[in-house]
């Protein structure tokens, strides 16, 4: 069959390819529900930071610690935004756990920084301010974060 | 089925090598997921992963999940080795071009 096929129909085969390659890349994501929880829970925190004792609140952040670690470890790699289809480690690029993670501790530090920021400036609750301030982060940095995640995707060599 | 250069006649056809290429991209794909990205039906997705299945280029899993049987299809390694060779004998056709 490979006497008879031309460059144009390889060309075609190959665009094929690659275009059902990118089908799979454009999965790559995190469900909504895991940004609008994650920010609604940065603001929980913030909260009790604010109008709580310091025992509820280490234990709150444990428990928040604990149910985020067992969530993230099926989602951060973004390879199931949806229950249909598992993309490929080495397609969604291997670093991509880490990238989102390194944003993470970010954001916590984010968080410390602008509420001594606004304990500072003597706000009432720096906690909430911060956390409502980081939680919109989340919301429009996160998806941002994912689409940065497929560009590189898409960047990569079709087959590896 | 496959040339000495690694072309494989059974992937080439448009509608399998869209599906083989889709599986190789992925872990897995459930069957509707694979279904509505390529817009085919459910007779003519089925019939051609049995051809894939049976030339044991993939595996279907049926998976019971949320109370509904699921149908999932995965590319097994003679799949994905086969799949690598052709695509890189497509890509010798446009490098002898």
């Amino acid at each position: 069959m490979t006497d008879y096929l031309s460059d144009a129909e390889a060309r075609v085969a190959l665009h094929d390819v690659e275009r059902a390659r990118q089908r799979v890349i454009d999965q790559i994501g995190m469900p909504k529900w895991y940004w609008w929880g994650l920010a609604a829970c940065w603001i929980a925190l913030g909260v009790l930071n604010d109008v709580a004792n310091a025992w509820i609140v280490a234990v709150a952040t444990i428990v928040f610690g604990a149910v985020h670690s067992a969530v993230s470890q099926r989602l951060l790699a973004g390879r199931r935004q949806t229950g249909n289809v598992k993309v490929r480690r080495d397609v969604a690029g291997r670093h991509a756990p880490l990238i989102v993670f390194s944003c993470l501790v970010g954001l916590a530090g984010v968080t410390i920084a602008a509420a001594l920021a606004a304990y500072a400036d003597g706000a009432e609750h720096p906690a909430t301010m911060a956390s409502v301030l980081v939680a919109v982060i989340i919301l429009l940095g996160g998806p941002r974060v994912m689409a940065a995640i497929r560009a590189g995707a898409s960047r990569r060599d079709a087959v590896r | 089925m496959t040339a000495d250069n690694g072309f494989d006649e059974l992937i080439h056809p448009a509608t399998r090598l869209q599906i083989v290429s889709l599986l190789a991209a992925a872990d897995w794909a459930d069957f509707t997921f694979i279904r509505e990205q390529l817009g085919l039906s459910d007779s003519a997705l089925s019939k051609q992963l049995s051809t894939l299945e049976e030339a044991g280029y993939v595996t279907i899993e049926r998976p019971l999940s949320e109370r509904r049987r699921r149908v999932r299809a995965r590319l097994t390694p003679v799949g994905r080795e086969r799949f690598t060779a052709h695509v890189a004998a497509l890509q010798g056709i446009i490098a002898g071009a």
